[in-house]
């Protein structure tokens, strides 16, 4: 970091932390505070090239290498000096290219350079077509942190904004310090909140405290992995192949496996690379999700971003309980099939508990005295319980399995959509983020005197349709939706999701919100009103901020002032942090 | 135009310029001659002595039949479609219908607007016409009006923007 490092003895002075938290230093007329992130133009680690260029030195290396290993025992190897001479040249020419390729890099690395600024965070880049990128900090949609496995080695990490573009992320850093990184996150999520008094008070902005919520156990990813429809297919081919060599005792038909198995181990690959170690956690700044096995992420999506969540559950998952949670975030878009889907995932596996636990941070107000039973019916209830319109008997001629299942219900906040009739789905939307709705119907549904009704969301995993509602029930939600919809809005949070919400002075971030004590074995986090601990804690400063892999410890506030930034919310460390573990 | 059960109920649709069947029959006149052209070749051909005996004549004859019937048909159905087009303003948000036998019924609220597009193609300008589409963050809001008079079209893009600006809420 450029800025004036009053302790020079340390590396990297990383933000102030004497106990005060993420409040620190943001009060207006604060002193301007060590390893702040100013608005000056700086570049990204120079070893990122390095980290970014592997593959190609590698290539390079696997190349060169291979044709002189192979000269060493060819014929004419043999023959003294013009080996040694070619050997000579051959090394001669590699780091030539070596040279040229890591000069390559380095140019373009030196005219890469980022800036952050109280509105806008800017990347300028490219040699000769010169690429000058700005994008509006309030319209942040989300942010992860990015450690591809080498990059992991040298403590390297990339930090991506996203804002609603759903194509490339806005801004791409690669790769910063992993310190930096999660200090630049810190910040971009402070100024984008609005809880930044003064643009220039930008002194230590410690990241905002978090609590857990829910942690996969690793165990339950793997069954979750084995229990999954790849598992299914490869089953199904097995016993495919089995029958045709066992009836026509030929062999020809095992081979037709390999790619099969090379498929399916690839699938289970990404999906346990994508569930391992998965936390979430709740802090001020919005959700936050890390997993990873070997390429670690650690995304941040601030409140209000999640645009539909949709909890789904594969026949096989019914065994265990078990159930995916995917949302909808602008930013992540459509995304690549194994990491677009990965980035949309809330919650890999989860018991039932740890659904209603993401349910309850993505939607804080069900709008619904009964959430859990509503909920539940949602889940894997089938016919008209909690609410539930579903569609009419004489639309089991369309849909002879699901007529029962396929349905809805409004709640006060949301809608929620229910559908499938072995692989279960539920698709809540709320009300303030619906894009558009539609209504359809054709000539077989017409006769019927049913209908179906689509939900446009923002581009993702999640996309609500009802079908075969009747008419009358359906114009209804079509238009009272549209009224909720526009209520909502006017109700909804701004983009600064921290200005408006003036929480009294001294306030402590309250527990994560949840659906109340239920019956089925689920354990609230926290009492409601319990008090925070360890109010009176002594002041100490924490390490250097750990791997993305391990939430940092969270210092409650030792003294809750009522200058204390009113805005940036407290998480104490609360009893029920650990328990879904 | 009587009430379709797919319309909401006291909605007073402002329907697309009777100009554009025009536009639309120019289309489907164009696009028909076409597939029956190409669609008869190997009648042609067969005809002419190119192709012996390949295609029966049967299937060389029923070909373009089915092509035209089809373009009858769609031919037949173009008033009708275009008359089901029709759009309303209300206080928070536009509703846009279309279909005769796959029937829709749209509502984009003002404040999930992202930007509105007006566009011309040469037929459409001939008559005075253009088309006004609507996006919001979702691609699948398929949000589009066409045929409107190109002075209708600037108002209602006008009106749409500063009531989209009025309720803007972001995403």
């Amino acid at each position: 970091m450029s800025v004036p490092d009053p302790h020079p003895g340390m590396p990297y002075p990383g933000p102030p932390r004497d106990g005060a938290g993420p409040s620190d230093g943001l009060l207006p007329g604060a002193p301007p505070a060590p390893g702040t992130v100013d608005d000056s133009w700086r570049r990204v680690s120079v070893i990122s090239p390095l980290v970014r260029g592997w593959i190609a030195l590698a290539a390079i290396a696997f190349f060169f290498g291979r044709d002189w290993f192979e000269g060493l025992f060819g014929p004419g190897a043999r023959e003294g000096l013009p080996g040694a001479l070619g050997i000579g040249l051959t090394i001669a020419l590699i780091l030539g290219l070596v040279v040229l390729i890591a000069l390559g890099f380095l140019v373009s690395w030196y005219f890469t350079r980022y800036q952050v600024t109280a509105e806008y965070v800017r990347v300028n880049s490219g040699v000769l077509f010169r690429q000058n990128r700005q994008a509006r900090l309030d319209r942040v949609q989300a942010i992860d942190v990015v450690q591809p496995f080498l990059a992991r080695i040298f403590g390297l990490a990339e930090l991506k904004f996203e804002v609603a573009d759903a194509g490339e992320s806005a801004v791409r850093l690669a790769f910063l310090r992993l310190t930096e990184a999660q200090q630049l996150r810190a910040t971009i999520l402070a100024r984008a909140s609005g809880a930044s008094v003064a643009p220039d008070a930008s002194g230590g902005i410690a990241e905002a405290p978090e609590r857990e919520v829910v942690a996969v156990p690793s165990g339950r990813v793997i069954g979750a992995v084995l229990l999954s429809g790849t598992t299914v297919l490869l089953l199904t081919a097995v016993v495919i192949v089995a029958t045709v060599t066992v009836v026509y005792r030929t062999p020809f038909a095992a081979p037709t496996l390999i790619p099969m198995a090379l498929g399916v181990a690839g699938a289970y690959w990404s999906a346990l690379n994508s569930g391992y170690n998965f936390r979430a956690a709740l802090s001020p700044d919005g959700i936050r999700v890390r997993y990873g096995l070997l390429d670690t992420r650690a995304q941040t999506v601030p409140p209000g971003r999640v645009q539909a969540v949709g909890i789904d559950q594969p026949l096989l998952w019914r065994l265990k309980g078990w159930y995916r949670i995917n949302a909808n975030v602008a930013g992540y878009g459509a995304g690549a099939p194994g990491e677009g889907q990965a980035r949309a995932t809330l919650l890999p596996v989860g018991t039932r508990a740890e659904v209603f636990a993401i349910l309850a941070l993505v939607l804080p107000d069900p709008g619904t005295v009964r959430p859990l039973e509503v909920f539940s019916a949602g889940l894997d209830a089938s016919g008209a319980a909690e609410g539930f319109t579903t569609a009419p008997r004489r639309a089991r001629w369309l849909a002879p399995l699901t007529w029962r299942r396929s349905g809805f219900a409004v709640t006060g906040t949301a809608l929620l959509v229910r559908s499938g009739f072995f692989h279960r789905r539920l698709a809540v939307v709320p009300h303030e983020r619906t894009q558009s709705l539609s209504l359809h119907q054709g000539p077989l549904e017409r006769a019927l005197r049913v209908m179906e009704l689509q939900l446009q969301t923002t581009p993702g995993p999640v996309a609500p349709s009802l079908s075969h509602i009747d008419e009358t029930a359906a114009l209804e939600l079509f238009s009272g939706q549209a009224r909720r919809a526009a209520e909502a809005r006017r109700r909804s949070i701004p983009e600064q999701w921290m200005k408006p919400i003036q929480q009294p002075s001294g306030a402590v971030m309250p527990p994560p919100p949840s659906y109340g004590p239920p019956g089925a074995g689920f354990e609230p986090h926290e009492p409601p009103d319990s008090p925070p601990r360890d109010q009176g804690a002594p002041v100490q400063p924490p390490p250097v901020q750990p791997p993305p892999d391990q939430p940092p410890p969270v210092q409650p506030p030792p003294d809750q002032s009522p200058l204390d930034q009113p805005n940036r919310q407290q998480i104490p460390e609360g009893p029920g942090t650990h328990e879904q573990r | 135009m009587r009430r379709e059960p797919i319309d909401p109920e006291g909605i007073v649709w402002s329907r697309v310029s009777p100009k554009y069947l025009r536009v639309r029959l120019i289309g489907w006149f164009i696009g028909s001659v076409i597939y029956l052209l190409i669609f008869s070749i190997p009648l042609i051909l067969r005809l002419a002595g190119v192709w012996p005996d390949f295609p029966p004549l049967a299937i060389a004859i029923a070909l373009p039949a089915v092509v035209l019937l089809i373009s009858a048909w769609r031919g037949l159905l173009l008033p009708r479609q275009v008359r089901a087009l029709g759009y309303a303003e209300r206080d928070d948000d536009l509703l846009i219908r279309s279909g005769v036998i796959f029937q829709r019924t749209l509502v984009v609220p003002y404040g999930r607007m992202q930007y509105v597009d007006v566009a011309v193609g040469p037929l459409e300008r001939a008559f005075g016409l253009c088309t006004l589409k609507l996006h919001t963050a979702s691609p699948a809001t398929n949000a589009a009006i066409p045929g409107l008079p190109a002075a209708e079209g600037a108002r209602l893009r006008e009106q749409l923007s500063s009531r989209g600006e009025a309720r803007l809420a972001g995403l």
